[in-house]
């Protein structure tokens, strides 16, 4: 392999790499303490869970923008139905059990609303989800009357900062540290959607449509039905990661959960290596798309930067990845 | 006279005289497109010169090509549809008064120019409402809105009736009296003898020789073009076997034709004719709603090409490279496509797929060094057997086959020839569409002609020539 398709192919796992590194050298026991290391992973599950899906998305050849506003939007049924449920003598484990699949389905729903309009409207992915952008954020505030939405399942909370012991480690205090839910589920979605873009039909159907949606129309597909189904597949992984990040904050706040949520999956995908034309991507690459924008932004705390900079220097990640990637091709 | 040169393409000479009608013959592959390429300034040659005027010049891109006065019309035209005749001939050298275009000049230009070389139709039309004719009218007028000196033709005929192609030869002359080279390639050998000068044959990509126009004739042509008799070209013809059809068009799409099982039909017609546009419908990508479809005798609807192929009927697109395969999909994964149900409802038998694509490269004999490499990496010939190995998987019983044979070279046309035969013996309705007329007369045992979208004629057996497909395809009576 050339050495520019080396970048290409890996460059973001370098640049992960390289930043880790930094961080060991220049920062020592601080940085790599437990703690920091588990909410690295975990920090933008949410995030990372939307943007495994939106990598199927693209890889299909489409967008979907509406990601961030669905979120509040499910965000806001998660514990509006908890609350109900819960309220109407239902265990705390089942309520919250309920709702979360409630979130799913109607995340899924949203998603198959996109996918309809995409795959049989006719329309542009790009207006359809833009118009969902504004209407879910709009269905959300009004659940909310156009604030929080607060838990009043206490255990909602427990899950939130739960999960499972690391092996050995200790916390200041001496007690466990937990591997929290969030990043188990973040991780058992990227493992599961790897092989189903890999290793299954539908996986490889993803990628014809993406890759030349004629070709793959002539080729006896049902490209609307692949299409259909890509867009459903991330409105569920939304309603997943919905409650994922309720259940940090034991509440919503209808009018900014879930905001630039669709900016921060789309550019995980695009560091990761996945081609915005569609027809080429992977899973592990938007995982570390996911680590390298967490990592960026633990550094500017970390280091005391003015988090101001946060959105440029995400900006200029985001272009450099996409540059390299161009690069490589007409070096092939 | 000063002669204008090329070297081009193994080492060969070709010299092109101020103010002829220089006929370029060969068979797809045998270099044409690539000399004509570096002329134009698409291509650049690896090595050897182009003198102009007996001077070297290098010809940097279309536009360096232009600026040489060297002229290219394409076979598919490369005009702007939503602009006007006018903004098509000064496109990319528009004229300006004072920071804004001067219309009312370049119109005058064009409608002058338009005089010349007799348009029927205004500066101010919008292309997209002019006929093929019209449109290759518009590119003619932009070459002579350059004052072109070498004005490259490539198979301007194709898409032209009979009286277009009368009316382009008269142009075509005077042309050539204001002192114009034209570079005329064309497959039709009959015209290439009546309108050229002198003709250059060129085969897999050197040259065989330049011979004087006057007493030229097709068929010596022909042979020198394949290096053999054509008779030879295409593998013994079979009879096909008596039977039931299988598949039967009645009124469809103005269509009525059958196929049987082991026969090989020609669908003959000029580009336009409307031959694709059936067989997408026959598969199901272009509703309609006219006429019926029979498989076996019992009528079917095939509203998708899922379903065609579920019914066994299949089409093998022209357009290889932008429908028929995925080029940037690995070998393995573009024959396993159409067929992918076979190696897993849900999960994927790799080792299967990788199986099953090494016995179709071993029998269709594909050249692909990588199978799991991109379909772009391998050559057209290879990439069409690709392409029908993807369908012969899902075990067809009727395959259409859209110009199997274009952009591929000689040799592997040639086994392609055999590739259908095959398929045939083994029971398969094979219908080709083609604009290659001896291909259908050399392939087919029987040929539908298609015009204007409908079916104008059934040819067979000793009526099956030439001339008579022509009359019928470009809709003149047969003499």
């Amino acid at each position: 392999m050339k050495r520019a398709n080396v970048l290409r192919e890996y460059g973001a796992l370098f640049a992960l790499v390289l930043l880790f590194v930094i961080n060991v050298v220049t920062r020592k026991a601080n940085f790599l303490q437990i703690e920091n290391l588990r909410n690295l992973v975990s920090q933008d599950a949410a995030v990372g869970i939307i943007a495994i899906g939106m990598t199927f998305v693209i890889i299909a050849g489409g967008i979907d923008l509406s990601v961030g506003s669905m979120a509040a939007m499910c965000g806001a049924v998660v514990i509006l139905l908890m609350n109900k449920l819960a309220g109407s003598g239902l265990s705390p484990n089942n309520a919250i059990l309920l709702a979360a699949i409630g979130a799913m389905g109607i995340g899924a729903l949203a998603g198959l609303f996109n996918g309809f309009v995409v795959a049989y409207g006719r329309v542009a992915a790009f207006v359809v989800t833009l118009g969902g952008l504004a209407g879910f954020r709009s269905i959300a505030l009004v659940l909310g009357s156009g604030g929080e939405i607060r838990s009043q399942v206490s255990r909602l909370e427990d899950f939130g900062f739960g999960g499972i012991p690391i092996p050995f480690a200790k916390n200041a205090s001496g007690g466990p540290v937990q591997f929290y839910w969030s990043a188990i589920i973040f991780i058992v979605v990227a493992i599961l959607a790897g092989f189903v873009l890999n290793k299954t039909r539908f996986g490889r159907y993803i990628i014809a449509v993406g890759a030349n949606q004629r070709a793959a129309e002539y080729s006896a597909i049902n490209t609307q039905t692949v299409r259909l189904a890509v867009y459903t597949v991330l409105g569920g992984l939304v309603g997943l990661a919905s409650v994922v990040a309720v259940a940090r904050m034991n509440s919503v706040g209808t009018g900014s959960a879930g905001l630039y949520y669709e900016l921060d999956a789309i550019a995980a995908v695009v560091i990761g290596g996945t081609s915005l034309r569609g027809g080429k991507g992977r899973i592990w690459g938007t995982v570390v798309g996911v680590l390298l924008l967490t990592l960026i932004s633990n550094m500017i705390t970390a280091y005391h930067i003015d988090t101001n900079w946060q959105g440029l220097v995400r900006g200029i990640v985001i272009l450099v990845a996409v540059l390299i990637q161009r690069g490589g091709k007409e070096n092939e | 006279m000063e002669f204008p040169a090329v070297r081009a393409l193994d080492g060969v000479t070709i010299a092109f005289e101020a103010g002829e009608v220089h006929g370029i013959v060969g068979e797809n592959g045998a270099g044409k497109s690539t000399l004509m390429k570096i002329l134009s300034g698409v291509q650049h040659a690896t090595s050897g010169t182009i003198l102009l005027d007996g001077e070297p010049v290098s010809l940097h891109g279309v536009r360096g090509a232009l600026q040489h006065g060297i002229a290219m019309i394409h076979q598919e035209l490369n005009l702007v549809d939503e602009l006007n005749v006018a903004e098509n001939v000064f496109l990319g050298r528009e004229i300006s008064k004072g920071g804004m275009l001067d219309r009312a000049k370049m119109v005058e230009l064009t409608t002058d120019i338009l005089r010349q070389v007799h348009a029927p139709f205004a500066a101010n039309v919008k292309v997209g409402q002019l006929s093929i004719a019209g449109k290759q009218l518009v590119e003619i007028a932009k070459a002579v809105a350059i004052d072109a000196s070498i004005l490259i033709m490539d198979e301007p005929t194709a898409v032209l009736s009979e009286p277009e192609a009368a009316s382009l030869f008269e142009l075509i002359s005077r042309l050539k009296e204001r002192g114009t080279t034209i570079l005329y390639i064309s497959h039709r050998l009959t015209e290439v003898c009546a309108i050229c000068d002198r003709i250059t044959v060129l085969r897999d990509g050197s040259w065989v020789t330049t011979v004087d126009a006057n007493g030229a004739n097709p068929s010596e042509l022909a042979r020198l073009m394949v290096g053999r008799p054509i008779r030879d070209f295409y593998p013994a013809k079979v009879a096909a076997p008596d039977g039931k059809p299988i598949l039967e068009l009645d009124q469809f799409c103005g269509a009525s034709f059958s196929v049987r099982p082991g026969e090989i039909l020609g669908l003959a017609g000029l580009v336009g004719a409307g031959r694709t546009e059936l067989a997408e419908a026959i598969i199901g990508i272009r509703p309609t709603e006219s006429g019926t479809i029979r498989l076996n005798g019992l009528p079917v609807k095939l509203r998708s090409p899922k379903k065609a192929m579920t019914h066994g009927v299949v089409y093998v697109s022209e357009d290889r490279k932008g429908l028929g395969l995925h080029l940037s999909l690995g070998v393995i994964q573009n024959v396993t496509l159409a067929n992918l149900r076979a190696y897993g409802r849900i999960v994927l038998n790799h080792q299967k797929e990788r199986e099953s694509a090494e016995s179709w490269k071993k029998d269709l004999d594909i050249r692909a060094g990588d199978l799991e490499g991109p379909a772009i990496n391998v050559s057209g010939g290879n990439q069409q057997k690709i392409a029908i190995a993807k369908w012969l998987e899902t075990k067809p019983k009727v395959i259409i086959l859209d110009e199997p044979t274009r952009g591929v070279d000689v040799g592997a046309k040639r086994e392609m020839y055999n590739l259908i035969q095959k398929l045939a013996g083994d029971g398969m309705a094979c219908i080709v569409i083609s604009s290659e007329l001896p291909e259908i007369l050399g392939l087919c045992h029987r040929a539908i002609i298609m015009r204007e979208g409908k079916v104008v004629g059934q040819l067979a057996g000793e009526e099956l020539s030439e001339e008579a497909v022509m009359h019928l395809a470009a809709g003149v009576a047969a003499a």
